[in-house]
């Protein structure tokens, strides 16, 4: 096991490496780099400047000895600084000499993607898993057909059309809800409680729409395993032995259509970082999606790459996750 | 969703930000001191020094907290900001300016003659991360005589300079001094001179100032500038119906089309309109034939209606313009009109060019068509031109292939290389009217902005003259010129100047209309929010 787990881990550097530049080499196709996007159509503004500029970032260099020197620094794990004027870190926070504290990029917008995303997730799982296996027990009646008309509906409906109308009448046409943002006017003033409950509040709507999107996926999902187990024999066996269906449905069917569940969440790991950018600028949430389209149309390389490479490192460690826990449970399924 | 119908229930009772609508917020009020304005923005700056930002997110937040030494005043003349005076000595090379009194910064430090020399330094030196750096380089000897008085010499007499001096934000020394400009902390947490200080900012989220009690202006009126950061405009808009936010800029759509279509909008805010720094135009590449056939030029300029584009594209929220200057300024030249549209014209001169339709509608010479593609950025109201554009031209026999490309890769693949026929582009204009890196010959390298090639000794000599020459009266005279001889040419097609379009909550007093021709923000200072108009705020 150990052996495997180290065989693994051995494999997803040079994996990661060559994920790595086949990003980078992608992403100097485009034309145009960082001095093309930014002041690079004022007229007051000079080419030998933005020569200059270049030279700083070393953009006038082939562009694979610009990955090696990316590399040499990402050994390191040092994501380097964003070529954006604000020069940020792209990771890690810096400190300066007097004790200022630079945040990083991806540090500060990763903590809302994620709880959106966690958020999101949770609530996926909670209401798509008695959907799924409502539908399985109602297999091609009323309930099953309407649950599959539902999660297909808001899997279609365009989420950034749907989050517009939700704020027109959750925001403008009655005041329950918050309509873009994080927290409302001096919210700083608040008692803590009262400020996770405004948080909460314009979490809501993001949340929601993020989520209806993703309950088809997981409810079909939980749907066809049920179904798939429940025409198992050792399932007829249950049943024949008398046992009560509660504990047929619940404790023999549903544990093991639940099993595949696990891969799906091993492979959403990477997902869990990644922002959608239009839910992200209707609602005005400064997550990663934002972060990471503006570095794209900005041509602001190292910030590009330092996401690429995260969230490729998670993608890998998600698949790994999930045959862990795969192996895991089998083990403890045939153990019991 | 039982979560959602939770929450829904429960807040249904929270706080009521709003005022209640039975406030009659048309009523007059006289002038007084406080309150907040919130206002809207759809990107956040990614700093607060304005030589370094440079994007238009972080001056319009910086030009409340720094102040430079000269401004525009309302009609765009120059006035003092810190300078109390200035003086050009008789060569024109030398100009001196005499700081205000007892100037101090936001932290109590007084402002004196050495900071100013030392944001010369900074903007000057190439270890400083700015594209502005150029017209300040042309100094060749800046002295402080004394803490109030700041000269600068010139090699030669240089006429955009005193505008310079009124780009250049000045910044305390004893704060910068020995640090790295490009990324020190300051640029978050900025110490300036002006009306307003940074209260607090909330990344991603908003800014938000507070007056500044050593203002070297005096006192503004409004307490609180809050911007927010939304990007989508449609939220903005919702933000705005819902109360949430006092002041927006309008799409055309919605200034012409959804305000008046709603009265309960009409009852809360009032709608402003100002023209902005900008104009629209197509542009030909005039190194390819045929664009270097002046008659082909001239034709095109006749085949496209204007006022087809104002009224379709903007809605009629512009101008024409017929000259690269605002119009209504000194600059603009007031005798020139815009090409008229007349295809029978257009025809005419084609076909004086050596043009014969060769039987598909389409006009050739020898065997070659007037079929070309046209570039554009991804910007609506650019596409919506060039829509109109092809077709107008196909009915004068020139076939358009329209495509729209990503900024960066329409600049770094087609305008640095000069790869195009024709280009649908807007300048946004400085308000001196030296275009020397737009139309002089010898910026046509790659990366300059003679991007289309033009080239008229007629015009390199204007363009030379009207740098060396400080008095206004003399240089209007050079540049109408210039204006008459690049409307003959046409080297590029006019299209439209449009309005920038405002809804600012009525709470909100002391707005001029209409707006002068500095436009709406030239006097933020002397708006002001009468205590029963106010928004409820949260108290602890």
């Amino acid at each position: 096991m150990l052996s495997y787990l180290l065989k693994r881990l051995f494999w997803m550097v040079p994996l990661l490496v060559g994920i790595s530049l086949i990003s980078f080499l992608i992403m100097h196709l485009a034309p145009g780099d960082i001095t093309t996007s930014e002041a690079g159509f004022d007229p007051k503004s000079s080419e030998e400047s933005r020569q200059k500029l270049r030279e700083m970032y070393n953009l006038d260099k082939p562009v694979i000895v610009q990955y090696g020197l990316w590399l040499q620094r990402m050994v390191k794990l040092d994501f380097g600084n964003s070529f954006a004027s604000h020069q940020r870190p792209v990771f890690w926070d810096s400190k300066d000499k007097e004790g200022n504290i630079t945040p990083g990029m991806i540090k500060e917008a990763l903590p809302i993607t994620l709880l959106i995303n966690v958020l999101s997730l949770g609530l996926i799982i909670l209401i798509a898993l008695p959907l799924g296996v409502i539908s399985a027990l109602t297999q091609n009646r009323l309930p099953d057909r309407s649950i599959t008309l539902f999660v297909f509906l808001g899997f279609a409906i365009p989420g950034f059309w749907l989050a517009l109308l939700m704020m027109y009448w959750t925001g403008v046409m009655h005041d329950w809800l918050p309509i873009s943002g994080l927290h409302s006017q001096g919210a700083e003033k608040l008692a803590w409680w009262q400020y996770a409950w405004d948080s909460l509040q314009h979490l809501a709507l993001p949340v929601f729409i993020s989520a209806l999107s993703g309950l088809a996926g997981i409810s079909l999902f939980v749907r066809n395993g049920m179904l798939d187990v429940l025409h198992q024999d050792y399932i007829t066996t249950a049943r024949s032995k008398g046992l009560p269906e509660n504990s047929v449905v619940y404790k023999h069917a549903l544990r093991n259509a639940l099993l595949p569940l696990i891969t799906i969440l091993g492979l959403s790991i990477p997902g869990l970082i990644g922002g959608s950018v239009i839910a992200e600028s209707i609602f005005a949430i400064p997550g990663m999606g934002k972060l990471f389209y503006d570095a794209v149309l900005m041509r602001d390389f190292p910030t590009i790459m330092g996401i690429l490479t995260i969230g490729s490192a998670l993608t890998l460690i998600g698949n790994l996750l999930a045959d862990l826990a795969y192996a895991w449970l089998t083990h403890v399924y045939a153990g019991e | 969703m039982v979560l959602l119908v939770g929450l829904l229930g429960a807040c249904s009772q929270s706080s009521d930000t709003g005022v209640k609508t039975s406030v009659n917020y048309d009523a007059d009020y006289a002038p007084e001191d406080g309150g907040t304005l919130i206002d809207a923005t759809r990107g956040e700056p990614s700093g607060l020094i304005p030589m370094i930002a440079g994007e238009s997110a972080a001056s319009e937040v910086a030009q409340h907290i720094f102040s430079s030494l000269l401004r525009f005043d309302k009609n765009l003349e120059f006035e003092g900001q810190l300078a109390e005076s200035w003086q050009v000595s008789p060569d024109q090379k030398i100009i001196t300016f005499k700081l205000k009194p007892n100037l101090k910064w936001a932290d109590g430090k007084p402002l004196t003659s050495a900071d100013v020399l030392f944001t010369w330094k900074l903007v000057t030196d190439d270890k400083t991360r700015t594209p502005y750096g150029s017209d300040y380089k042309l100094v060749i000897k800046a002295e402080t005589p004394d803490a109030r008085t700041f000269r600068v010499s010139y090699a030669e007499p240089y006429a955009p300079a005193i505008n310079s001096w009124a780009g250049l934000d000045i910044l305390p020394k004893h704060l910068l001094e020995g640090k790295d400009i490009n990324t020190t902390a300051f640029a978050r947490n900025p110490v300036g001179s002006h009306y307003y200080k940074l209260e607090k900012w909330r990344p991603g989220e908003q800014i938000t100032l507070t007056r500044n009690p050593l203002s070297s202006q005096g006192q503004a009126h409004i307490e609180r500038l809050t911007s927010r950061f939304i990007p989508d405009e449609a939220a903005q808009f919702l933000e705005l119906m819902a109360n949430n936010i006092d002041a927006m800029t309008l799409s055309p759509v919605q200034y012409a089309r959804i305000f008046p279509a709603r009265p309960e909008l009409q009852k809360k805010f009032a709608l402003y309109k100002e023209l902005g720094n900008s104009y629209t135009y197509l542009g030909f590449n005039l190194k390819r034939k045929p664009f270097d056939d002046i008659r082909v030029r001239q034709a095109i300029n006749y085949a496209i209606n204007k006022q087809e584009i104002i009224d379709g594209v903007l809605l009629g929220l512009g101008e024409p313009v017929a000259s690269p200057y605002k119009p209504g300024t000194r600059w603009a030249n007031p005798n020139l009109k815009p090409y008229a549209y007349d295809p029978a014209k257009a025809r005419a001169l084609l076909q004086e060019a050596g043009y014969q339709d060769r039987g598909d509608g389409i006009l050739a010479r020898n065997g070659k068509p007037l079929s070309f593609t046209l570039l554009t950025s991804q910007n609506k109201q650019r596409e919506m031109s060039a829509v109109l554009i092809q077709r107008r031209l196909k009915e004068v026999g020139i076939e358009i292939h329209i495509r729209v490309l990503e900024w960066a890769t329409f600049i770094g693949r087609f305008i640095k290389t000069s790869d195009f026929d024709m280009v649908v582009l807007g300048w946004s204009l400085a308000l001196d009217p030296d275009q020397y890196s737009i139309w002089h010959s010898s910026q046509q390298a790659p990366g300059q902005f003679n991007f289309i090639g033009y080239n008229n000794p007629r015009v390199d000599r204007l363009l030379e003259r009207g740098r060396m020459e400080l008095n206004a009266d003399k240089r209007t005279v050079i540049y109408h010129e210039l204006a008459e001889i690049l409307l003959e040419e046409s080297p590029i097609v006019y299209l439209s100047a449009g309005y920038g379009l405002q809804a600012i909550h009525k709470r909100v007093k002391g707005i001029p209309d209409p707006a002068p021709p500095a436009g709406l923000g030239n006097n933020t200072h002397e708006w002001y929010i009468p205590q029963p108009l106010r928004r409820t705020e949260i108290t602890p």
